[in-house]
């Protein structure tokens, strides 16, 4: 044993005293490798013991795997897999961490709070842009600004807070009109005069299930999720009805998500 | 004496001795204290000199009294370091305060800091006494033994302490040139024996981008 570390000063962890897929404190998680597998955001790990390997998605050999549980693929230059043996510290930008378990189930998340996920859960681009879906059994490790409490629908939430829900229907928007219709209610929406209370959309759920919220409005920066398949009735597609798969607007440009040029990282 | 007042505020009781700490931490003090601007971090002539042209600058003041002095930096959290004779490595922008019995020093650190974009140089605290360093969330202590050796994200790395070896890890191939690298390009890899703080954040660094 060595000498460093005082008794009664600060934890010091070592492999044997880390703890085995759970948190070392409210803003680190430990994950346990033993020639298994995990998926990880990149450049979310901060520190591991033993060997292992962080591997691009494109990499050759992951191909199966990436098969089975990575239907994201124009989101792919995100994520790495990190593969071997010992124990793994995730973070990020001193966010509150947590681990979810899903039992043969799914759970529908932003996508710039999924840290890390197993394989045996596979990660699929939800309908609703910005947000991630994973559908299986399984852990996976996400962020979030503050803690996170659980809430059961019918519920109507901030945008803001969310953070993603499990089990339900996707919510829809919900618009308080009392508010907001007439000249008056629309000058106050779009002014502020006349007290906008800021709050004059939610989200609401209805349905079994949970919603989860974070206990602040910041929201964590957005991942890019890729862009979904130019066809009309995509949402998020910019598909028009007759105008098959064609694209409106501007013409795309470099640096736009979903481009070949996010595929390979420029 | 250091400790700590909730996790992002450093007390330091003093009766007639004197600290160090990063100039403007000062948050609160009762009783008497002087407060006095040391250039080139207190190390004299040369210390200036060498602080100067390794970059590694810090500004340092000597706090001096008796009573209770409060110290904090943009809401950081503080860590406690208490060093016995032996030698403790921190970036010079994590450092926050030191005891009297501790000297400080610049050292090169070669590639490692290159990749950590802080530059090829580090400070350096050695004596006994205590040292507070920050981060940005609370720090996890790691200890490198010999039979567990530990690999580091350079951008989460704030300091190490003891007899350890560290060198940098490159997992760079031609699949980082194509954009499908790990997100791990470089990484630090210390052996031997002592402890390695590390932030459960990471700074921008260039290898956290490859």
């Amino acid at each position: 044993m060595s000498g460093y570390g005082v008794p009664g000063g600060p934890v010091v962890h070592d492999p044997m005293t880390l703890p085995v897929d759970d948190n070392v404190n409210k803003y680190t998680f430990c994950v346990e490798l033993k020639g298994s597998e995990w998926f990880l955001q990149k450049g979310k790990m901060i520190a591991y013991y033993g060997s292992m390997e962080f591997n691009g998605i494109g990499h050759g050999r992951l191909d199966r795997l990436v098969r089975t549980s990575f239907h994201s693929p124009l989101h792919a230059s995100d994520w790495v897999v990190a593969q071997g043996s010992g124990k793994m510290l995730l973070a990020d930008r001193a966010f509150d961490v947590n681990s979810y378990d899903l039992d043969d189930g799914n759970l529908t998340i932003r996508s710039g709070n999924l840290l890390a996920f197993q394989p045996s859960l596979a990660l699929k681009q939800s309908i609703v842009p910005g947000f991630l879906t994973l559908i299986g059994t399984g852990k996976f490790v996400a962020a979030s600004n503050g803690p996170v409490v659980f809430m059961e629908p019918p519920i109507r939430v901030d945008p803001q807070a969310l953070v993603g829900w499990a089990d339900c229907p996707s919510p829809c928007h919900h618009y308080d009109h009392g508010y907001m219709t007439g000249v008056m209610g629309g000058l106050r929406a779009m002014t502020g005069l006349g007290g906008a209370s800021g709050e004059e959309h939610q989200f609401e759920f209805v349905g079994a299930g949970t919603v989860l919220l974070q206990s602040t409005e910041i929201l964590m920066a957005e991942q890019a999720t890729g862009a979904v398949p130019q066809q009309a009735g995509v949402p998020g597609a910019g598909g028009v009805p007759g105008q098959h798969g064609q694209q409106t607007g501007a013409p795309r440009l470099p640096g736009q998500l979903g481009d070949l040029q996010r595929r390979f990282g420029l | 004496m250091f400790r700590l007042q909730g996790s992002k505020v450093l007390a330091v009781d003093m009766t007639g001795d004197a600290v160090k700490a990063k100039n403007g931490s000062m948050v609160a003090y009762d009783g008497q204290m002087a407060f006095k601007k040391l250039s080139g971090g207190g190390e004299g002539i040369r210390g200036m000199v060498t602080r100067r042209l390794t970059g590694e600058q810090m500004t340092v003041m000597e706090v001096k009294g008796h009573g209770t002095c409060w110290f904090a930096d943009r809401a950081s959290e503080i860590n406690l370091v208490s060093l016995q004779g032996d030698k403790l490595y921190v970036e010079s922008s994590n450092l926050l305060a030191t005891d009297t019995g501790l000297r400080t020093g610049t050292t090169f650190t070669g590639l490692r800091g290159a990749s950590q974009g802080n530059g090829l140089f580090t400070t350096t605290v050695e004596g006994h006494g205590q040292a507070a360093i920050t981060s940005d969330g609370p720090a996890v202590v790691l200890r490198v033994s010999a039979q567990y050796p530990l690999t580091v994200d350079p951008g989460a790395y704030i300091a190490h302490q003891g007899n350890v070896r560290q060198s940098l890890q490159s997992g760079v191939t031609f699949r980082t040139l194509l954009g499908e690298g790990g997100g791990e390009a470089f990484q630090m890899r210390f052996e031997g024996d002592g402890l390695v703080y590390v932030q459960p954040s990471e700074r921008n660094t260039i290898a956290g981008d490859v």
